[in-house]
C-alpha cells in the first residue's frame, strides 16, 4: 500500500513539475519581422498604435485559440477558423454558441497584413474593429467583453502574459482585440505552387499552363483569343485584390452585401472579392456557401451570370462567344481553369506549427 | 368597405415598393490637402461649366462623354492649381476612388492646364445619355490615355494627398 502510496507521489510529482514546465514557456520578445515575398508589395496595413511584437503574436495566438472567450467556454476563433482548411470551417454557414448559425460563410484568413477592410461586405476598417463582432455576435461566440475579460483575469495564465505585452497585467477589450489582430497578421500564405512558379522554383504542368492563361486574359472572339478574366477581380501575385463587387449570383440578392450600409441600388449583392488563395480548401464556397464545388463555380461563370443593376460591369458582356453574357468555356477550358485553382494550395500554410493551436501543448 | 380595403392596399404597396427604390444618391467626397471638402452631387455637378472628351471605347469607336473639369472641381475645393503649383505642391497627387474599392492617382501637374492640354473630366454622359448603373453616375475621362485603366468607374471619392 505504502509503495503504491509512494509510485503516485512520484508521478503526481512529475506530471505536476511537466505542468510547471509547460507554463513556464519561454515567452519570444522583441518586435516581429515579417517575412514575405517582394512581389507582394509593401503595402501593409499595421496600425501605429498595435506594432506587432513576438510577445503579442504569442498571447495572440493563446486568445485565437482560447474558447473561454466564448459564452459555452467551447468555441473559439478556431472553431471557425480552422489551420487544416486555410482558416475556413468546411460549412455553408458557420455555427457557434448554443449551435447558432453564423449569417455568412466563414472567411479564410489569409495574407490579412495587406487587407483594409474585413468581412464580406467591408464593413470593419481594421483587424482591431473586426474582432469585437465574433466575440460578441451571440450567433458566434455570444459572450460579452466584460465576461471575457474577467474570465481571462481568473486564469493563472494571462495576467502575467498581459504584462509581459502591456507593461501591466490589467486585462481590457482592447487589448485582446490587439493581441488577437497581430497574431492574425503573421497568417502569411505564400509558397503555393503558383508562388513557387512566380520564383522560377515550379514548372506547371500544360493544363496548369494554359488554366493560368484563361485566368488572366479576357476573352476576345473577334480576335479567337480565349480568355476567362479572372485576374480583374483576382489578379495579382497575392490573387487578392481588395475589391468589392457583384458576381451575378442572383438578380435580387437576398443578402443586401454592402448596400445595407451604403444604401445605394448598385452596391446591393455586392461583396468583398475573396482571396483564391488555398482556394481548393476552402469549399463551399460564395458568401453563402451555396455552391459545394470548383466545377459549380466555374460553371456559375461560364454560364449562369444573373443580370442586375448590381452586376459588375467586368461581368457583363465578357464572352468567348460573340454577344454572350457569360464566358462560355468549353469542358477542357474548364478543366484547365481548375487544374490552376488547385496550385494556389500552400500546404506549408496549414501545417505551419507556428499558427496552430499552442493550448494542446500548455493546457491551463 | 372594399373599396376603402382596395385602396388602402394600393397605398401599402404604394409605400412599400417605395421604401425598397428610395435609396441614397451616389456622391462624390472631395478631401485631403483642400481648403473646402467638398461633397457633390447630381445638382452640384450641373452648376459647373459643362464640357466634353471624345474617347474610343473598348468597341473600338469614338464616343463623346461630357461632364466637368476634374480641375475646376479640385479648384473650387481650393486646391494648389494653377501659380501655386510649384515648389513643395508639385508633390501633391490625386487619388480617386470608386465604389468597388478600386483606385488610381494622378500627379497635380497632369491636371493642369499651365502643364498639358490634355483634358481629364469627371462625366456624367456619353453620347448624351446618362452613364449606364454599372459605370456611373461619375466617372473619370482621360483625352487620348491608350489604356481604360485610370478611367476609373462608379467615382466615389477623390483625395489630394503629399507624397510622403
Ligand atoms: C461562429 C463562427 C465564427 C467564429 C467563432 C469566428 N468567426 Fe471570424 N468569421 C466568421 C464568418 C461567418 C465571417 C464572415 C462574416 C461576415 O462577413 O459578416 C468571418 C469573418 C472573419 C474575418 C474577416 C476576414 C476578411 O477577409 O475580411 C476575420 C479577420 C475573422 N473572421 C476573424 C475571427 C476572429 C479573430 C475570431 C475570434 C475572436 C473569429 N473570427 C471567430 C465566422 C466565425
Ligand atoms: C467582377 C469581379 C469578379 C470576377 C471577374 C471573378 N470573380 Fe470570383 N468572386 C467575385 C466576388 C465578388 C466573389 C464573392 C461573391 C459572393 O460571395 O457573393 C467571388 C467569389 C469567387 C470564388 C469563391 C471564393 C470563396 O472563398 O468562397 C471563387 C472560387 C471564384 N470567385 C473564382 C473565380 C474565377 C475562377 C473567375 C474567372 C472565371 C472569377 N472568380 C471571376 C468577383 C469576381
Amino acid at each position: 500500500m505504502g509503495k503504491i502510496c509512494l509510485v503516485l507521489c512520484l508521478l503526481f510529482a512529475i506530471v505536476g513539475l511537466t505542468a510547471y514546465k509547460g507554463m513556464e514557456q519561454v515567452v519570444p520578445m522583441g518586435d516581429y519581422i515579417f517575412n514575405y515575398p517582394a512581389n507582394f508589395g509593401n503595402r501593409i496595413n499595421v496600425p501605429a498604435d498595435n506594432p506587432t511584437t513576438q510577445q503579442g503574436v504569442y498571447l495572440g495566438r493563446l486568445l485565437f485559440y482560447e474558447p473561454k472567450l466564448s459564452a459555452t467556454n467551447t468555441v473559439s476563433c478556431g472553431n471557425c477558423h480552422q489551420q487544416s482548411k486555410a482558416f475556413t470551417d468546411g460549412r455553408a454557414l458557420s455555427i457557434g454558441v448554443n449551435n447558432g448559425l453564423a449569417t455568412r460563410n466563414s472567411m479564410s484568413l489569409a495574407n490579412l497584413l495587406w487587407a483594409r477592410k474585413f468581412f464580406w461586405d467591408g464593413r470593419a476598417a481594421s483587424l482591431e474593429d473586426q474582432v469585437l463582432f465574433p466575440l460578441t455576435n451571440p450567433h458566434e461566440m455570444g459572450q460579452s467583453i466584460q465576461a471575457s475579460v474577467q474570465k481571462l483575469s481568473n486564469t493563472l495564465l494571462y495576467p502575467g502574459l498581459f504584462k509581459i505585452v502591456y507593461g501591466d497585467s490589467t486585462i481590457t477589450g482592447d487589448r485582446i482585440a490587439k493581441a488577437i489582430a497581430q497574431f492574425e497578421r503573421t497568417l502569411i500564405s505564400a509558397n503555393s505552387r503558383y508562388d513557387q512558379y512566380l520564383r522560377n522554383a515550379y514548372k506547371p504542368t500544360d493544363d496548369e499552363l494554359k488554366g493560368m492563361e484563361l485566368f488572366n486574359h479576357g476573352p476576345d472572339p473577334e480576335k479567337g483569343i480565349r480568355g476567362a478574366n479572372c485576374t480583374h477581380c483576382h489578379g495579382g501575385p497575392k490573387t487578392y485584390l481588395e475589391l468589392f463587387h457583384n458576381n451575378g449570383l442572383d438578380s435580387i440578392s437576398k443578402d443586401e452585401g454592402m448596400a445595407a450600409f451604403t444604401g445605394l441600388v448598385t452596391d446591393r449583392g455586392r461583396f468583398k472579392v475573396p482571396t483564391l488563395r488555398n482556394i481548393a480548401l476552402t469549399a463551399p464556397y460564395m458568401h453563402d456557401g451555396r455552391f459545394k464545388t470548383l466545377d459549380e463555380v466555374v460553371a456559375h461563370y461560364s454560364e449562369h451570370i444573373k443580370q442586375s443593376v448590381s452586376l459588375s460591369a467586368f461581368l457583363q458582356g465578357e464572352s468567348n462567344e460573340m454577344g454572350g453574357h457569360s464566358l462560355k468555356l468549353l469542358p477542357k477550358e474548364k478543366k484547365q481553369l481548375i487544374a490552376f485553382l488547385n496550385m494556389l494550395t500552400d500546404s506549408t500554410f496549414i501545417t505551419d506549427k507556428r499558427f496552430g493551436n499552442p493550448h494542446q501543448s500548455t493546457k491551463n | 368597405m372594399k373599396k376603402y380595403a382596395i385602396v388602402l392596399l394600393l397605398l401599402i404597396a404604394g409605400l412599400t415598393t417605395n421604401a425598397q427604390t428610395a435609396t441614397k444618391e451616389a456622391v462624390i467626397k472631395v478631401t485631403g490637402e483642400v481648403t473646402t471638402p467638398l461633397t457633390i452631387g447630381n445638382a452640384e455637378f450641373q452648376q459647373y461649366k459643362q464640357t466634353t472628351v471624345t474617347r474610343k471605347d473598348k468597341d473600338g469607336k469614338d464616343h463623346t462623354y461630357s461632364g466637368v473639369l476634374v480641375s475646376d472641381i479640385l479648384a473650387k475645393a481650393g486646391v494648389t492649381l494653377g501659380p501655386e503649383l510649384r515648389g513643395e505642391n508639385l508633390a501633391k497627387y490625386l487619388l480617386v476612388e470608386a465604389s468597388d474599392g478600386y483606385q488610381v492617382l494622378f500627379a497635380l501637374a497632369e491636371l493642369d492646364k499651365g502643364f498639358t492640354d490634355r483634358t481629364i473630366i469627371l462625366a456624367d454622359k456619353v453620347d448624351g445619355q446618362p452613364l449606364v448603373p454599372a459605370d456611373g453616375p461619375f466617372r473619370i475621362i482621360i483625352q487620348d490615355e491608350k489604356k481604360p485603366a485610370r478611367c476609373i468607374k462608379q467615382v466615389t471619392a477623390m483625395k489630394v494627398m503629399f507624397a510622403k
